[in-house]
C-alpha cells in the first residue's frame, strides 16, 4: 500500500494528464449512451461500431484521401485535421441513425419487450464488425465489391501530427495532441451542453427523456427526438473516435470499438445513466482511475480497477454519482 | 394471510348440496394437481395482483379457484402423464443418435456438418448454459451479461483440480520430467466442487449488487466477466496466465464391469454426458418453476414492491435464481474443459455471454424449450454458413436483428410470460406512447 501511494505521488502530474485525455474521450463516447439511454432505456450496444466507423474513416482520410506519410504543419494540418474530423463525424452521425432505422425502430413500433432491442443492438454490432472485416478488396456484398479499407487485421494509421510539447506544468510536458484533445473534447461538450439546454430540439429531448407520452401530447415528435439523439451521440462518438487513434497513435482493427465502448458505458453508469453531466463526470473519473491505477498495480489491471470502482460507487450511490434522469 | 389454505377448506358444507348426480371423488393426486393448475392460473391474473397490492383480499390465489363440477376428463389427458415422459426419453434417444444419421444414411454435406457429434456437443453445452441464464434472466428478470465467468470458474476449477495446472506451470517453467495428469476416480468430484466454486461466485457477485436495477445490474455482471477473464489472465501462478492450461484429463468410469473412457474432443460420449446434463436440468428447472420459488421469480419480475409487500423474500429469491444460474454454468464449464482439453483467457471473451443471452432471448424468454431451440440456432446457424466461411457471423449478425424485428418475443415465447404481455400494460412508457401514435405526431 505504501507503495502504491508513493507510485502514485511520485507520477501524480504524468498520470492526471494521461487521464484527462482518456477521460475526455471516454466522456465523449459515454455521451452517445447516456442519451440515447434518457430517451429509449436502451443500452445501445452497438454504439462501439459507431465508434469503430470513426477509426476506420480516420484511417481511410489520412491514408488514401490526404496521402499523409510524413507529419505536417502550419494551415495544411489544420485542413488534414478538419477535413477528417468532419467526415468522421457524418459517418458516425449516419450510422447512428442508420441503426436506430433499421435496428430499434421495428422494435419499437412493434412494442417489443426490452431485452430484445439489447439482442438486436447486438446483432448490429456483429453485422458491423464483420462487414469491415470483409472490407478488404476481396469480397463482395450481392454483386457490389467491398472497398479495400481495413480488412481482418489491423491497420497502422498515419498520424498527421508530430508529437512536440506545449508546456510543462508540474515538470509534466503536455504534448500538442493532449491539448488539441482537450481542447476539442471541451469544445464539443460546450456546444452539446447549449445545444440541449438552450435549443427546442434541446428541449424536445429532455422532455423525452422525462416522459415520453406527454411530450407527444404536448406536440413533441417522438421519432424525431429519437432521431437526433442518436445523431449527436454519433457525432461526439465520431470525433472521439478521431482523438483516439489521434492521441494514442494505435491501429485501427474491426475489434477496435470493444473496450473503449464497455469502459465509455461504465462512464456513463459511474455518472448516473441519462444524465449528460454525469457522463461527463463519469468518464472523467474513469480515466483518472484507470491512469492512476497504471503505477498502482500496472497497466493489465487497469480494467479491473475501473470495475472494481464501479461496483464501489455503485454500492453507495445505487444511481450513480450526479443520480439518473430517465423517462420514469 | 388470513384467507390462505386449510382454515376454509374445513367447511364442506355447501359442495356437498350442489353435487346432484354422484361421480366417483377423484383421488388425492388428482385433486392436488388440479389445486397447482388452478394456482398458476389464478397467477396469471394480474388484475388480482394489482387488487392485492392496494391492500383488498382478493379470494383465489391460495385456494382452489373453481368449484363448479368438472366435466369428465377426456381420457387422452389422463394419458399424457405416461405419454409425455415416454415421448421425451423416445425424444432423447432420437437426439442422442442424431450424430450416427451420417453413418447409416447418406445425407447432404449441410446436414453432415450439423449432425457431427463435436457440433452437437457444443450445442448441448450451450443449452445448459442457456437453461441456466434462463433461470436468471427469464424467469427471475436480472440482466445478466457475465454469464461466461460461471463457465470460467467451472473450467478453472476443473483444470486446478485436476492438476493439469501444475503440470502446465512446471511445462512453462522449463521442466520437462513432469507427467501429465491421468484421471482418477475422485476426479468426478471436481463437478460438485465447479458447482460449489460458482455458487459462490454467484452469491460474491449477486448479494452486493441485486439491489440495484436491472440495466446498472446488466454493467455490473458484464464488469465480472471481464474481471475473472482479466484475473485469469493475470495471476499467472495461479491459473497459468495467458498461456493457458494444457492436458486437462479426460475423464473415465472403470470398474464396476464398465470400461468407458472419454477420448478427445470429437468424442461422442461428451455429446452424451452433456446430454444427460441438459435432461437433468431441463426436468429439475420444469420442477422449479412449478414451485413456490418459481412463483416467486413471476411474482418479483412483474412487480417487485408488489411481491415484496406480499412477503415474498426478494433478494434471497433473486440469489437464489443467481445461484441456480452459477450453477449450471459451472457445471457446464467443467465439462468443457475435460472435453478440449486446453483452457485460456480468451475462451471467456464478452461474446460468449452475449451468445448466450441471444440464445435465451431468440429462443423466448422463460421458456425452456426457446433455450434449447436459441442454443441449437446460435451454435447451428454459423456451421451451416461454414461453406461462406468469411460472411458467416455477418449473416448471423443480420439474421439475429431480422429474428428480432419480426418475433421479439423469441420464436417459443413461453406461454405465462405473453399472457403476462398482453394482460399488463408496458412499464416502459416511450413504447406504449410509439405504439398509440406517437408515431404520428
Amino acid at each position: 500500500m505504501g507503495h502504491c501511494v508513493s507510485s502514485i505521488v511520485a507520477e501524480f502530474w504524468d498520470q492526471t494528464r494521461n487521464g484527462l485525455t482518456l477521460g475526455a474521450i471516454y466522456a465523449m463516447i459515454a455521451l452517445g449512451y447516456t442519451m440515447v439511454y434518457g430517451v429509449l432505456q436502451l443500452i445501445n450496444f452497438a454504439h462501439s461500431e459507431v465508434f469503430m466507423v470513426s477509426t476506420v474513416v480516420t484511417l481511410y482520410a489520412f491514408r488514401d484521401w490526404f496521402n499523409v506519410h510524413n507529419p505536417i504543419t502550419g494551415p495544411g494540418l489544420i485542413v488534414v485535421l478538419i477535413g477528417a474530423l468532419i467526415p468522421c463525424m457524418l459517418a458516425s452521425g449516419l450510422l447512428a441513425i442508420a441503426l436506430e432505422r433499421f435496428a430499434y425502430r421495428p422494435l419499437r413500433k412493434r412494442g417489443a419487450p426490452r431485452l430484445s432491442f439489447l439482442i438486436s443492438a447486438i446483432g448490429a454490432s456483429l453485422f458491423l464488425q464483420y462487414l469491415f472485416v470483409l472490407m478488404d478488396g476481396h469480397h463482395y456484398l450481392f454483386i457490389f465489391r467491398l472497398p479495400n479499407i481495413l480488412g481482418p487485421s489491423p491497420q497502422p494509421v498515419p498520424s498527421p501530427m508530430a508529437t512536440s510539447t506545449v508546456f510543462t506544468l508540474f515538470g509534466t510536458a503536455v504534448s500538442n495532441k493532449r491539448v488539441l484533445v482537450l481542447v476539442v473534447a471541451l469544445l464539443m461538450l460546450f456546444v452539446l451542453d447549449i445545444v440541449v439546454t438552450r435549443t427546442k430540439m434541446g428541449r424536445g429531448i429532455r422532455s423525452v427523456a422525462q416522459d415520453a407520452e406527454t411530450a407527444s401530447m404536448m406536440g413533441v415528435n417522438i421519432d424525431r427526438v429519437i432521431v437526433t439523439t442518436f445523431f449527436i451521440g454519433g457525432i461526439m462518438a465520431g470525433a472521439a473516435g478521431l482523438l483516439y487513434i489521434l492521441v494514442l497513435g494505435v491501429p485501427t482493427y474491426w475489434f477496435i470499438g470493444f473496450i473503449p465502448g464497455i469502459k465509455a458505458f461504465t462512464a456513463a453508469v459511474l455518472g448516473g445513466i441519462g444524465n449528460i453531466r454525469g457522463a461527463v463526470l463519469g468518464g472523467l473519473l474513469l480515466g483518472m482511475v484507470e491512469a492512476y491505477s497504471v503505477p498502482c498495480f500496472g497497466a493489465q489491471w487497469t480494467t479491473i480497477t475501473a470495475f472494481v470502482v464501479l461496483v464501489l460507487v455503485l454500492m453507495v450511490r445505487p444511481t450513480g454519482i450526479l443520480g439518473e434522469e430517465v423517462a420514469a | 394471510m388470513s384467507e390462505e389454505g386449510p382454515n376454509q377448506e374445513q367447511e364442506p358444507t355447501e359442495v356437498s348440496v350442489r353435487q346432484t348426480t354422484p361421480r366417483a371423488q377423484p383421488n388425492r393426486w388428482t385433486l392436488m394437481r388440479r389445486d397447482w393448475r388452478d394456482r398458476r392460473l389464478a397467477f396469471l391474473d394480474l388484475r388480482k395482483a394489482t387488487y392485492r397490492a392496494a391492500g383488498a383480499t382478493v379470494r383465489g390465489w391460495f385456494q382452489p379457484v373453481r368449484q363448479v363440477a368438472q366435466p369428465p376428463r377426456d381420457w387422452i389427458k389422463e394419458r399424457r402423464r405416461w405419454t409425455y415422459p415416454l415421448l421425451g426419453a423416445l425424444l432423447v434417444i432420437a437426439v442422442g443418435a442424431l450424430p450416427y444419421l451420417g453413418t447409416y444414411y447418406v445425407i447432404p454435406l449441410w446436414l453432415q456438418r450439423i449432425t457431427d457429434a463435436s457440433v452437437l456437443a457444443r450445442v448441448a453445452l450451450f443449452s445448459l448454459f442457456a437453461l441456466g441464464l434462463n433461470v436468471v434472466v427469464g424467469f427471475a428478470g436480472l440482466l445478466d451479461l457475465g454469464y461466461v465467468a460461471f463457465w470460467a470458474l467451472g473450467s478453472y476449477t476443473a483444470a486446478i483440480l485436476t492438476g493439469a495446472r501444475t503440470y502446465s506451470l512446471a511445462l512453462q517453467g522449463g521442466n520437462t520430467h513432469v507427467t501429465a495428469p491421468v484421471w482418477n476416480e475422485w476426479m468426478w468430484l471436481i463437478f460438485p466442487a465447479a458447482l460449489v466454486v460458482a455458487v459462490i461466485a454467484g452469491i460474491v457477485l449477486g448479494s452486493p449488487t441485486l439491489r440495484l436495477r436491472v440495466d446498472y445490474l446488466a454493467i455490473v455482471t458484464l464488469g465480472f466477466g471481464e474481471i475473472v477473464r482479466e484475473l485469469a489472465n493475470n495471476m499467472d501462478s495461479f491459473t497459468g496466465g495467458p498461456r493457458g492450461i494444457t492436458s486437462i484429463p479426460h475423464p473415465a468410469i472403470q470398474g464396476f464391469g464398465l470400461d468407458i473412457v472419454w477420448g478427445t474432443f470429437l468424442d461422442i460420449k461428451y455429446y452424451w454426458l452433456l446430454l444427460v446434463l441438459v435432461v437433468f436440468w431441463v426436468i429439475a428447472i420444469r420442477l422449479l418453476d412449478d414451485s413456490r420459488i418459481g412463483r416467486a421469480w413471476v411474482a418479483i419480475r412483474e412487480d417487485e414492491v408488489a411481491a415484496a409487500s406480499m412477503g415474498v423474500p426478494i433478494v434471497r429469491m433473486k440469489l437464489a435464481a443467481f445461484a441456480i444460474g452459477a450453477c449450471t454454468g459451472g457445471v457446464g464449464g467443467a465439462v468443457y474443459a475435460l472435453q478440449v482439453p486446453f483452457i485460456n483467457p480468451p475462451t471467456f471473451a464478452l461474446i460468449q455471454s452475449i451468445l448466450i443471452l441471444s440464445c435465451v432471448v431468440i429462443g423466448g424468454m422463460g421458456s425452456i424449450r426457446g433455450a434449447i431451440f436459441g442454443a441449437a440456432a446460435i451454435v447451428l446457424l454459423p456451421e451451416l454458413f461454414r461453406g461462406f466461411l468469411d460472411y458467416r457471423f455477418f449473416v448471423f449478425g443480420a439474421a439475429i436483428v431480422i429474428v428480432m424485428i419480426f418475433r421479439p418475443q423469441g420464436i417459443f415465447p413461453s406461454k405465462r410470460r405473453t399472457a403476462e404481455l398482453l394482460g399488463a400494460q408496458h412499464d416502459d412508457q416511450l413504447y406504449d406512447a410509439a405504439r398509440a401514435g406517437g408515431s404520428t405526431t
